[in-house]
């Protein structure tokens, strides 16, 4: 078996959602998103197209994930560049346009409810959080679903309704009712992409379940992870494991600095990686990241 | 011709006033007016509000410096290197108002602006506990289809403060790079400033990528600011400054740390001074394109 680390699967596992007309859409500040479309565009999507928020761009050509000159292939080679009215209203979820997006909740519930607002009770919260950005507009639109991931599988983020400090984006809100019912015009979420499993949604109950368990994670392991019960899905099964291809390509093309890895560490360990980066990212004689 | 070329300190003392709303271009890391936010912050205003798409180190300095009573933002903080830590201080503590917004809501509110209406209406927000945090913001039933909308209120900005590469003496203002909401900012606003890397003339801004974005009839002050925007960005000229960003979070990890920083790299004498104390010609080497 090929070896990999987790922030590639996680890359790998998304990437491997991208079709190949898709309008790709990288938010601000998630490397593991930008990796996973670049490598979609490399490999099997090579018509779809980079939406950077950062750049308010369409973009059509791959260049390597960078921290620090992102905006020079954001911004310099792009085929347009917009205002960010215009950009809202143009990538509202479409259904001709199929932009692809995914969000990373700091909690989300059973029913897929999202929370990127505040920990702790939002007129005086233990931490305020940066703030759901267009979550709450676009999360009940999506024709196509909502694709979420969470690099950290744990009982801090996956949280029983109740449990939810903010709704900010909007599942399937108590799983009772069609989404119509409550005026929401899209699929709810698709699936939730994690460290240990691929979960989608029951489709009577919209309610959460394992679909399918990474190599080397055993189910009762999903379970205990997870702040509420999660369903099964009748055909439960592993999860297509990286191939060496898709590892090698991610490593050494698309983001040979590691940047995806700081969405995954933590600590003193993420603090070295950081530094690295930015060492090696400022010591380069040409500023423009390489083309793929 | 109405001369509209002046130092930072004529600027922020003709045309912001304590209270006012401001809003600050750019996004996260990304072309902020800085250089004008360290000049209000040493002209001490009070009671300001600032609304931005996307909020850093302008917002989070004047948060610091007790210059906000405010904040309008979809978003707000230091992308990788972390949460904006005044801002989360103090609204853990409870010192300034928050309007919660998204992409749309302040997209929107701009928009109402120019249309003079009391709403737009937006299919989105619904089922989100947006509702229940910002009394403003209403759902209602469609006159002609009865789909169930949400009606967002307009935002009317005070003075606009943009950062941007290029600007001519009549206050044309050309934006290289991503617009974000710059425009509507400026359009919308009572007043606006703007602050530019370097002064050409106006048939240079004819020629350039995206002509006067920002345009002379909104624009009530020009004042020139080499790498005004650090330690964020301003293409096409320079990246933001990862090195600075991660002091300015290490110095802010406390109240008094902030005040530190201010003594340090606000409450200087001059721009000039600023770029010295920041490590001068070796940084500004350092985040050129």
């Amino acid at each position: 078996m090929v070896d990999y680390t987790t922030d590639e699967l996680l890359t790998i596992l998304m990437a491997r959602q991208v079709t190949n007309k898709d309008v790709m859409i990288v938010g601000v500040a998630t490397p593991i998103v930008w990796s996973a479309f670049t490598l979609a565009k490399v490999t099997h999507a090579p018509d779809a197209i980079f939406h950077y928020l950062m750049g308010n761009t369409f973009v059509w050509e791959a260049r390597q994930v960078s921290l620090l000159w992102l905006e020079l292939g954001a911004a310099s080679r792009c085929h347009r560049l917009h205002n960010t009215g215009e950009c809202t209203l143009e990538l509202l979820p479409h259904d001709i346009l199929t932009t692809i997006e995914f969000f990373r909740p700091a909690q989300i519930d059973q029913f897929g409810n999202t929370n990127n607002t505040v920990i702790g009770d939002w007129h005086k919260p233990k931490v305020r959080l940066p703030g759901a950005a267009g979550i709450p507009d676009f999360s009940g639109l999506y024709s196509a679903g909502q694709h979420l991931y969470v690099p950290r599988h744990d009982k801090r983020t996956f949280v029983p309704a109740e449990k939810l400090f903010f709704r900010s984006g909007v599942g399937f809100v108590d799983g009772t009712r069609p989404l119509t019912d409550y005026g929401l015009i899209g699929r709810g979420p698709k699936f939730v992409i994690t460290n240990l499993a691929y979960l989608d949604f029951d489709p009577k109950e919209h309610r959460m379940r394992i679909k399918t368990v990474h190599p080397g994670v055993t189910v009762e392991e999903v379970q205990e992870n997870t702040g509420f019960e999660l369903l099964k899905a009748p055909d439960l099964k592993e999860t297509k494991p990286p191939t060496e291809t898709e590892v090698r390509i991610l490593r050494e093309k698309v983001d040979p600095l590691g940047i995806r890895k700081l969405e995954v560490l933590t600590g003193k360990e993420r603090a070295e990686l950081l530094e690295e980066i930015i060492r090696k990212e400022y010591s380069r004689v040409d500023r423009m990241p390489p083309r793929l | 011709m109405k001369d509209k070329i002046m130092s930072l300190k004529e600027a922020i003392e003709l045309y912001v006033e304590d209270g006012d709303l401001i809003g600050i271009g750019g996004l996260s890391f990304w072309r902020k007016a800085t250089a004008a936010t360290r000049e209000i912050i040493r002209q001490k205003k009070k009671n300001l509000g600032v609304v931005s798409f996307v909020g850093g180190i302008c917002a989070d300095m004047l948060i610091g410096a007790g210059c906000l009573d405010r904040i309008r933002t979809s978003f707000i903080g230091m992308e990788l290197f972390g949460l904006a830590p005044n801002h989360r201080r103090a609204v853990g503590a409870g010192q300034i108002k928050v309007f919660e917004e998204t992409e749309a809501t302040i997209a929107l509110g701009l928009k109402a602006i120019y249309l003079k209406l009391p709403f737009l209406p937006l299919r989105g927000l619904l089922e989100t506990d947006i509702l229940k945090v910002r009394d403003d913001i209403k759902e209602f039933n469609c006159p002609l289809t009865g789909d169930k909308l949400v009606a967002c209120p307009p935002i009317q900005v005070d003075v606009a403060i943009i950062h941007v590469p290029y600007a001519d003496e009549k206050g044309n203002g050309n934006i290289q790079g991503p617009v974000w909401l710059d425009d509507d900012l400026a359009k919308t606003a009572k007043k606006t400033i703007v602050t530019c890397e370097k002064i050409v003339e106006t048939e240079d801004i004819i020629h350039f990528q995206g002509k006067g974005q920002i345009p002379m009839q909104k624009v009530d002050a020009v004042v020139k600011v080499p790498f005004g925007a650090h330690p964020t960005s301003c293409f096409p000229f320079y990246t933001y400054d990862a090195d600075h960003m991660m002091k300015y979070i290490q110095y802010c990890q406390t109240a008094d740390g902030f005040k530190e920083y201010e003594k340090e790299y606000i409450a200087v004498a001059s721009h000039e001074e600023y770029l010295e104390k920041i490590g001068g010609i070796k940084e500004i080497l350092k985040i050129m394109t």
